[in-house]
This record gives C-alpha cells, sequence and structure tokens, in this order.
C-alpha cells in the first residue's frame, strides 16, 4: 500500500491553492477615477517599436496616424477635399505653378517654446529630403527625388514667409503639405536630436501639435498630455484652445479581440484596425466608422515582363476568368466593396464610376481569348499549353499573409483552374521576397496603396514608377500620368485619371479585387471624434463622459 | 572533495565558452547564408528609396565588406563585449536587450513561481486514486491547450469578464498575473505529471518501505526521502522548462501586449535586424549553459553519489 499523506500535508496544500486563488482575487483593486479627461485609444500598431515613429522617414499608415498629436501641418484638409489655413493663414500658387507662398501664422510655439517660422519650416523640409533621414515616403509625396525630381527646395523669404520651388508643376503638394508626414519638428531636436527621430519619445517627438508626447514605452504605450499654449487649430476644426482631453493614452494591443474586448469591457475608449469580422459582435453602446480608403484598392500586378501576361489576351483572360464578387463578401462579412477601378471611389477629383458598369467575370470570353492566344491543347491535369508549355503564373506574397487575403487567393486560384490557368502561389518572408521582387522575376504580387491623390498612380504605371510591379513602360501612359500631376483644374483632372482608369480596364496592369475599409470603434462616452479623409480618428476636441 | 568541484566546475566553464562561440558563429553563420538584402527589408518593401541611399547605408553598416571580414569583426567586438546596432531601433543591441530583459525575467520568473507553486498543490492536494484521475486530466488540459488560446481565454473571463485584471494597464503587477499564468499552466502541469510519478516510484523503493517499518510518518518520508528522489528528475526537467517559458514569451507577450525579448526577438527576425538576432542567439546560448550548469551542480547536492567523483555526471 503506498505511503498516505498525513491530513496536515493536505491541508497544507488546499491553503497553499487558496493563498494563489487569494492572490489573484486580491489584486481586484478599483482604479480611481479623476476629474481628469482621459481617453485610451488602443491600436495593432505592433511595428512602431522597429523605428516608425518619425513620420518624416516611416512610410507605414500608423506613423502617421498617431503623431498627429504632436505634428501640425502647414494646411488642413477637409472631408471634401479642400484645404483650410492652419498653420499657414494663406497660400499663394504662382502662374506657371513653379512656386507656393506660405504667409505663416506668428503665433506659434513648439513644445518646447521654440518659435515656428520659415525658418522651423525650411529646417523641416530640409530634414525631410536629406539623404541620412532615408525617408521613404514625406520625400516622394513632395515630389523630391535624389536623382531628380520636381522639388527644388524651400526658402525663408522672411520670418513668416516661406516658399517652395518646383522644376516641373505639382499639383499635389498642397495636399502632401496637410498631412502629418510633412508635419513640424522644434529646429532645436532637429539639430541635436537628429539620430532619435526614429525611435521617438519625450523630448524627440517635438512638434506645436495638441498634444505633447509625454511618456512613450515602445510596444505598449504612448502617453499624449495636453499643450495648455494650444490656440492653432485649423480654422475648420469645430473646437478651438487648448484640447479638453488631459490625456491621451495610445495603447498598442496587437490582437485584434483583445482590442474590441478592451473595448466592450470599458477599459478602452476607442479600438482602431478593428477587422470585419469583429464589427458584428460588437455592442449596442459602441458606434463603428468605417471609411473606404482613398487610393489603390487592393489588387493584383500582372508583371507583362516575364512569362505569360506579355500578351494582353491572357492579361484579359485573367481578369474576366474569376469571380471575386461572392468571396470579398463573404470574406469580409459585407464590410469591404468590391474593387473596380484602380482608384478607390473616395480618391478626390479621379474616380470614373462607369467602370462599375462592365461585366467583371465572363468565362467564355476568357477562354476565347486564351484559345485566340494559343493556349488550345490541355495537359494530363487539365491545364491549357502551348507548344508544350503550360499556362501557368507565379504569385509572390510577403509575409505575414493575412488569412482573408489567403482565402480570396484559394478562391482566384481555383477559378482559373477553370479556364485551365494554372495559378502557383509562393508566400515569401520579406527579405526572400525583395530578391524576387526587385529583378521582378514573378507574374503576380498583390497590396494595396491608400493615399488621398490620384497621383500615387504615378509610381505604380509610370516607366519610372518605383512600385512599377507590372513592369509598364508605355510613353502615352507616362504623358498621361505627367500631365495629370501638373494639372491643378480639378476637372481636368478628373478626365486625365478617368482615361487612366479605362486604359487599365483595358490593357490589364492591375487588377482591383476590394477597397479595404479603416475601421474605428468607439464607446458612446466618447463625443467630438473626428476622422480625416484616411479614416484616422482625430481626438483634437473629443470629450469623454465620465463612466 | 573541493579539489575535484573546482576542477570540474572550471571544465564545465570552459564548455560554457565553447557553446556560445558556437552558437555565435551558428548564428552568424545562417544570418548570412540565407538570401535578402537587409537594407531592402530595413527600409519596407515598399520603400522608395534611390540606390544610392541604399548603397550609403549598407557602407554605414558594413554589409559590403566581405563575409570573413565581417565575421573576424564580429568576433573582435563580442570579446569586448560590444554586441552591435541594430539596424532597426538605431540603439545598441546591449542596450535593446537590457530594456527588455527586465520585463521578460518578471513574466518568467512569476511564471516559474506559479508553475512550482501550481506543480507543488497538483501533487501533494491529490493523492488519492480519484483525484490524481481528475488531477492528471486536468494537467493535460493545460499541457496541450495553445498558449495563445489558453492567453485569449484568460483575458476573456478575468479581464473582459469579471474585471478583475487590467490589459491596457502597464507596467504593474497586476497586470503580470494573468500572462504569468498562461506561462506557467502547461509548465505546472509537466512538472506535476513527472513530480507524482517520481514519488510513487519513490515510495515504491525498499528504503521506503524500511522506512514506514521502522515507524517513520507519511509526511517525513515525504520530506525527508521521497520528495528528494522525486525532485531529481523535475530539477532536469524545471532547467529545461525555463527555455520553453522564455520561447512561450514571444506568444503572451503578443496576446497581452507586454514589452519584452520575446516580442523584440519576433520583430528582429521579420525585420532581418541581424544584430539584434545575433544578440538574441548569443542571449539564448548563454542562458541555457547556465542553467544546465545550474541543474547539474544541484543534482550534486540533492544526490550525494555525484560528488564523490567516482559517479559519471
Amino acid at each position: 500500500m503506498p505511503a498516505r499523506y498525513p491530513r496536515s500535508l493536505r491541508t497544507a496544500g488546499a491553503v497553499a491553492a487558496l493563498a494563489i486563488a487569494g492572490l489573484l482575487a486580491g489584486c481586484t483593486a478599483a482604479s480611481s477615477e479623476g476629474d481628469q479627461q482621459s481617453l485610451t485609444y488602443a491600436i495593432e500598431g505592433a511595428n512602431l517599436s522597429a523605428g516608425h515613429m518619425d513620420p518624416h522617414s516611416s512610410q507605414l499608415d500608423v506613423s502617421a496616424l498617431v503623431q498627429r498629436a504632436v505634428f501640425d501641418s502647414l494646411v488642413a484638409q477637409d472631408l471634401d477635399g479642400s484645404f483650410q489655413p492652419w498653420l499657414a493663414e494663406k497660400w499663394e500658387i504662382s502662374e506657371d505653378q513653379l512656386h507656393y507662398e506660405f504667409t505663416l501664422r506668428e503665433d506659434v510655439t513648439f513644445h518646447d517654446g521654440e518659435p515656428f517660422n520659415a525658418d522651423a519650416v525650411v529646417a523641416n523640409f530640409e530634414h525631410v529630403t536629406a539623404p541620412e533621414t532615408a525617408s521613404a515616403q514625406a520625400a516622394s509625396m513632395i515630389g523630391y527625388s535624389a536623382d531628380g525630381g520636381s522639388y527644388l527646395g524651400a526658402e525663408a523669404v522672411d520670418e513668416f514667409t516661406v516658399r517652395f520651388d518646383f522644376s516641373t508643376p505639382y499639383a499635389p503638394f498642397l495636399q502632401a503639405v496637410s498631412t502629418s508626414q510633412l508635419g513640424f519638428y522644434s529646429p532645436a531636436v532637429l539639430d541635436e536630436k537628429a539620430d532619435e527621430l526614429k525611435t521617438g519619445g519625450p523630448g524627440i517627438s517635438v512638434g506645436t501639435g495638441p498634444f505633447v508626447l509625454s511618456e512613450y514605452t515602445p510596444d505598449q504605450e504612448i502617453v499624449y498630455t495636453a499643450n495648455p499654449d494650444y490656440d492653432w487649430a485649423p480654422e475648420s476644426a469645430e473646437h478651438s484652445g487648448a484640447s479638453d482631453l488631459d490625456e491621451l493614452v495610445v495603447r498598442i494591443l496587437p490582437e485584434p479581440s483583445v482590442r474590441t474586448g478592451a473595448l466592450a469591457s470599458g477599459e478602452v475608449q476607442v479600438a482602431g484596425n478593428v477587422t470585419p469580422s469583429t464589427v458584428g459582435s460588437l455592442g449596442d453602446d459602441i458606434t463603428v466608422n468605417s471609411v473606404e480608403l482613398p487610393g489603390l484598392p487592393y489588387s493584383l500586378y500582372l508583371n507583362q515582363n516575364n512569362g505569360v501576361f506579355a500578351d494582353v489576351k491572357v492579361r484579359q483572360a485573367f481578369q474576366l476568368g474569376f469571380d471575386p464578387q461572392d468571396a470579398v463578401d463573404g470574406i469580409f462579412f459585407g464590410q469591404y466593396p468590391r474593387a473596380w477601378s484602380i482608384l478607390g471611389p473616395t480618391t478626390p477629383d479621379s474616380y470614373d464610376s462607369s467602370l462599375e458598369q462592365r461585366p467583371a467575370v465572363d468565362v467564355d470570353r476568357a477562354n476565347e481569348l486564351l484559345d485566340a492566344a494559343g493556349w488550345t491543347e490541355r495537359d494530363a491535369e487539365g491545364y491549357r499549353t502551348k507548344d508544350g508549355e503550360r499556362l501557368s503564373a507565379r504569385w509572390i506574397a510577403y509575409t505575414p499573409i493575412p488569412d482573408d487575403r489567403a482565402s480570396l487567393a484559394d478562391v482566384i486560384q481555383s477559378d482559373l483552374k477553370g479556364i485551365g490557368f494554372a495559378i502557383v502561389r509562393e508566400a515569401l518572408e520579406p527579405a526572400a521576397y525583395n530578391e524576387q521582387y526587385g529583378p521582378k522575376t514573378f507574374d503576380i504580387t498583390d497590396w494595396g496603396f491608400s493615399g488621398v491623390d490620384a497621383d500615387l498612380l504615378r509610381s505604380h504605371l509610370h516607366t519610372d514608377g518605383f512600385q512599377n510591379a507590372s513592369g509598364l513602360s508605355d510613353p502615352a501612359i507616362d504623358t498621361l500620368l505627367e500631365d495629370a500631376v501638373a494639372t491643378s483644374d480639378p476637372t481636368e483632372r478628373a478626365a486625365l485619371y478617368t482615361e487612366l482608369q479605362q486604359w487599365n480596364a483595358e490593357n490589364v496592369a492591375i487588377v482591383p479585387l476590394y477597397v479595404p475599409s479603416m475601421i474605428t470603434a468607439f464607446s458612446d462616452s466618447v463625443t467630438g471624434l473626428t476622422f480625416d479623409l484616411y479614416g484616422r480618428p482625430l481626438f483634437y476636441g473629443v470629450q469623454v463622459q465620465g463612466s | 572533495m573541493p579539489g575535484a568541484s573546482a576542477r570540474w566546475l572550471l571544465g564545465r566553464l570552459g564548455g560554457l565558452l565553447l557553446v556560445v562561440w558556437g552558437a555565435a558563429t551558428a548564428g552568424f553563420l545562417a544570418l548570412t547564408l540565407i538570401p535578402g538584402d537587409p537594407v531592402d527589408v530595413m527600409l519596407g518593401v515598399q520603400a522608395q528609396v534611390s540606390e544610392q541611399v541604399k548603397a550609403q547605408i549598407r557602407a554605414d553598416w558594413g554589409l559590403d565588406d566581405p563575409p570573413l571580414a565581417r565575421y573576424l569583426q564580429y568576433l573582435g567586438r563580442l570579446v569586448t563585449g560590444d554586441l552591435g546596432e541594430s539596424y532597426q531601433l538605431r540603439q545598441s543591441v546591449s542596450s535593446v536587450i537590457g530594456e527588455q530583459l527586465p520585463a521578460t525575467l518578471q513574466l518568467t520568473l512569476l511564471a516559474l513561481a506559479f508553475a512550482l507553486s501550481l506543480a507543488a498543490i497538483a501533487t501533494l492536494a491529490a493523492r488519492g486514486r480519484r483525484s490524481t484521475r481528475i488531477v492528471s486530466l486536468v494537467e493535460l488540459t493545460a499541457v496541450s491547450s495553445p498558449t495563445f488560446w489558453t492567453g485569449l481565454v484568460l483575458i476573456a473571463v478575468f479581464v473582459f469578464q469579471l474585471g478583475w485584471f487590467p490589459i491596457a494597464e502597464t507596467g504593474s503587477l497586476r497586470a503580470l498575473v494573468l500572462p504569468a499564468l498562461t506561462l506557467a499552466l502547461p509548465v505546472a502541469g509537466i512538472i506535476s505529471q513527472v513530480l507524482r510519478q517520481g514519488l510513487d516510484a519513490a515510495s515504491a523503493q525498499p528504503f521506503a518501505t524500511t522506512a514506514i517499518a521502522r515507524g517513520l510518518g507519511g509526511g517525513r518520508l515525504l520530506l525527508r526521502h521521497t520528495l528528494r528522489h522525486a525532485a531529481a528528475d523535475s530539477v532536469t526537467l524545471v532547467g529545461y522548462l525555463v527555455g520553453t517559458l522564455i520561447g512561450g514569451a514571444v506568444l503572451v507577450e503578443t496576446v497581452f501586449a507586454r514589452p519584452g525579448l520575446g516580442r523584440v526577438t519576433l520583430r528582429a527576425i521579420i525585420d532581418r535586424d541581424l544584430p539584434v538576432v545575433l544578440g538574441i542567439i548569443l542571449l539564448a546560448a548563454v542562458t541555457f549553459a547556465l542553467l544546465n550548469l545550474a541543474v547539474d551542480v544541484l543534482y550534486r547536492w540533492i544526490d550525494p553519489r555525484l560528488r564523490t567523483g567516482s559517479a559519471a555526471t
């Protein structure tokens, strides 16, 4: 008979169990609610810590999103696309559109007490274009390129007047200077802490904004506190003076269900990057704001310099050979609409809605096109062949690949198999992806690219475009894109972009699939929350009702 | 036998250095051989940066030197204790690790404490046949549930439903409890299974029968004899499990949105931040080697036979 243990030991075990339970429960102290107006905003933003706290150099949306609290812009863009004075009281564009002159407000100071003036503006633009900054986004937004772009430079005309010069007309400039990517750092910080801007933090991310970055724990939270001196909100803002929120806490919660759970349980008041699948599960006291992103929808890029897509008939057949509508509706719970054009419907002054009338899928026509292109034989597995070669395209994607996009790809792959078209998919980690992307040794790749100005098509379709994944080189298209960027009349511009969208629908360099939305959910206790054109929440002017 | 023990310890420390060198070399080789340009990854897949700027960055980081030269430079810096500078975070690897280590240590130490307490409770409280069955079932569930899922369930119940713990709060002990428990549950399950088996085996041995025959009570038998026997196996296991605690921290830190080495490691691998990856490989190698050493020292203390020098180690 095995040794029995005395009662005292069993009791000891039970006591220890109770002690642990007590420790767990004993930690339940009520958190104190002061008079302070504090709001917590949960975001996904795990990669901010990888040197992405500087919107001047980061290409990530999240950098611009959180640092908007700290950085103001020269002008503000309204939801209708028009521009309002902000740090610049007024501006003039020369007749030849080569010079922009801004008259600055004279009452603006940085968080560290430095004055905001023309010299500060110039110093910031010099930082954006400096080679050490290696700006991935901001520099390109103003048309700057080390190999000679439109942007020539900024110059202080007098203390509160600054002029920008261009070698060729550059219409998206006002839009660019309305974003936090082109916000302003204190000149003292640019002088002394240029090396630390990417890492960010208190005393480093110093701007003129309504909030001061006061605490930063990478991968965990950023605490912004109200700037009591703030009195230079855009004219269009409904609030003025200092923010009513004393504290804005940006909490990084990478797991989507944790973000929405924290919102539902009242731990946070606003949750960002809400996934379509969780929208339905949010309670009645939660408001969901969904903003369709402007710019290039999530799309497939067909490389016409490599393999089967050199033939326009094959590209057309590809586009007609699958039906993403049901898949998009199902996978995204009806939250993301099907895309019809290479520009999303919310892109100002450019969307061609007539494309919605085109037939999206036509299997018979796709088969005719492939027959006409010479892919008439079939192999044992049912795929089409020509001269013994299988009709096959290689799709490369970089990891991590979200589940929803993987499901969508499954549908496309299986639909295309029906017309005898083989799609071979490869998931590559970013370094391996670049190995293929650089020399363009793929047939298909995928991404969406949001942006307010339709000029972002230039980087995707121009011969010299840095994201020209389709390998396109067509002088007529180059001219169209160049004319469009140099045209400031909205009607003329829209006509040029319509032509481009029609051209793509016919020639199929890019196959648009769905228009993603920025989904933000917030509790009823929050009032005054507004959103910019990208669907990013703006916390200036927000109030929180005590719970 | 102090002389033998000292020699034994010296030998083990020499082995430790070899392990660290081996890990440093293997890590360097692996990271040099895998394809892909770290500069491209560093800048982001869709970044618009001219070749000129890329070349500049490459030169700045010494990425265009031949691999052998880089290896020697790297070893040279290691000897002086310099782990290099992170590509992404623009700070030294030692300070990256130094900043994140406390958070991970807190998490793993509390997890270990939870695991040992839970294992002890499970082993000691359940000694009858029926209670053993129930506890075994609970252990099996704890061991086989994915950490990620356990974490989400704990959050759903204790944070969102009961509101006992915060998720949006940082740095407090309260915020540490659930992540540590998540990590501890599977580990506790394994330890208690092994501990119970050890106890059963030990109490079936002749010395236990003899001790009982001489009138030794069950409690004293357990504390002075059988537990000691059973502990020997568990110590090795705990040493190994501490390693898995650090690995498990990757998921737990993500679910609970905590800072720490786990998340830094994950990011460094995705971003191809070579100096950080190498630094963490080294840290892991040193940790495992030290844990092994500690386990062996503990063994010698628990089992006197190993101290005579004649027993194999």
